[in-house]
């Protein structure tokens, strides 16, 4: 089909009203000319702009009601988690998985908000995990107090030896300035054995989970530093909290 | 050219974040003008709401799809209209005549500019070229079953829509 016969197709395409046949040969020619398709975008524009000087007739009042009803969004379900977490957290996940929902989230924002949510994630994960830990009887904890660099922090090491799984819990630390991380040691008999490097957020606050296959058995001090935000092998910095194994 | 289309374009972006008071609002713009194209299709009242639902299921659902270049909001919601209510015409023509609707229920003028310009460029067709645009439009008749159904040649009868639309985009001009 050349472009002339197809732009003299174009308004009863636009309309429908071409026969089976000639419809699939103007459809399949329709590509290969820019020109007939933008006149067939304008036709179909023009055709459904045509519907206007239909006369308007009001539908039943119940219909209305009928629709509200059938597009109701349903309240966002909440989690089965909410006894065992902290409520504003789960106000925040509830919230963000909202706003996730929203249709025409600019793109940047929504990259954000995927970032928060992978966080968020990981902040249950880390929770979900303390949680399954405290409730196990051989769990054993230990309080750790804030020393001279930083007397206002508190934390706790929750773990099970058996299970090669620990949390640390903190509170009351300063943001470490950029380029620097807290690091916890594990300390036996012999040197401080790293147990991972962590931060905490705006308001002094963490919850770490340490790294799989450290050596608990032993074990008679916790400690963090100040370290390079990469870790070291071996404490450089000031300590901020250590604590007793009894 | 004056319409509703600013307040329908606010409505749209709300009902894009999934504002669901916008979608009531919406359907008190519209709904008339959904409904009266359903009828008009249909010529059954029943069946035209049930037409009035999917659409505006269809406009919730799909809001985000609305192209603003591509034309007004009245232009999409009616041929989202046009199109559902000609598929379920279709449906239904194999098992059942058409009944006549004896009372359409009370019928609102055109209020809009844009609506009067539409409804007076129709009436100013002459008479065979708009009976066979109807055909197309409100029945969803091809070319050859109006030829059929008005005994013409298929030929005049093609002659006679494409003529009718081209003069309609001539008055109308592209959208506002």
């Amino acid at each position: 089909m050349n472009e002339e016969r197809l732009l003299e197709l174009v308004p009863l395409a636009a309309l429908g009203a071409l026969d089976a046949e000639e419809r699939a040969a103007f459809e399949a020619a329709l590509a290969s000319s820019p020109a007939a398709e933008r006149e067939l975008a304008a036709f179909r524009e023009l055709v459904g702009r045509l519907g206007l000087a239909t006369a308007a007739v009001q539908p039943s009042a119940l219909l209305r009601e009928r629709l509200l009803r059938a597009t109701r969004p349903a309240a966002p379900r909440r989690s089965f988690l909410v006894p065992a977490l902290a409520a504003g957290f789960v106000a925040a996940l509830a919230g963000l998985l909202l706003v996730r929902g929203e249709r025409d989230a600019a793109r940047g924002e929504r990259a954000a908000l995927e970032a928060e949510a992978a966080s968020l994630r990981e902040r249950l994960a880390a929770e979900v995990a303390f949680r399954e830990l405290v409730s196990h009887p051989e769990t054993r904890v230990v309080s750790l107090a804030g020393l001279a660099a930083a007397p206002q922090a508190r934390a706790r090491v929750v773990w099970h030896a058996g299970r090669d799984e620990g949390v640390l819990l903190a509170s009351g630390l300063a943001p470490t300035p950029v380029g620097k991380a807290y690091e916890l040691w594990i300390i036996a008999d012999a040197a401080p054995v790293p147990a991972g490097v962590f931060q905490v957020d705006a308001d002094g606050r963490a919850v770490f989970r340490l790294p799989a296959g450290l050596e608990f058995a032993g074990v008679k001090t916790f400690a963090v530093t100040v370290e390079p935000e990469g870790g070291t092998p071996a404490p450089t910095g000031p300590m901020v909290l250590a604590g007793a194994v009894s | 050219m004056a319409s509703a289309s600013p307040q329908a374009a606010s409505l749209i972006r709300r009902l894009t974040r999934g504002d669901h008071k916008a979608l009531g609002e919406f359907y008190d713009l519209y709904a008339g003008l959904v409904n009266g194209m359903a009828i008009r299709i249909l010529r059954d009242r029943a069946e035209a709401e049930d037409t009035v639902q999917e659409v505006f299921v269809q406009v919730w659902q799909q809001a985000a799809r609305f192209d603003p270049l591509r034309g007004s909001p009245e232009a999409w919601l009616c041929t989202m209209a046009r199109s559902r209510a000609l598929d379920r015409l279709r449906k239904r023509s194999s098992r059942r005549e058409e009944p006549e609707l004896a009372n359409p229920g009370s019928t609102e003028a055109p209020k809009t500019e844009e609506a009067i310009a539409v409804r007076n460029a129709l009436d100013a067709l002459p008479p065979d070229q708009r009976t066979a645009l109807e055909l197309a439009y409100y029945e969803g008749l091809t070319q050859s079953e109006i030829a059929l159904r008005l005994s013409e040649p298929l030929g005049t009868v093609k002659t006679r829509i494409r003529t009718a639309m081209i003069r309609l985009r001539g008055v109308l001009g592209p959208s506002s």
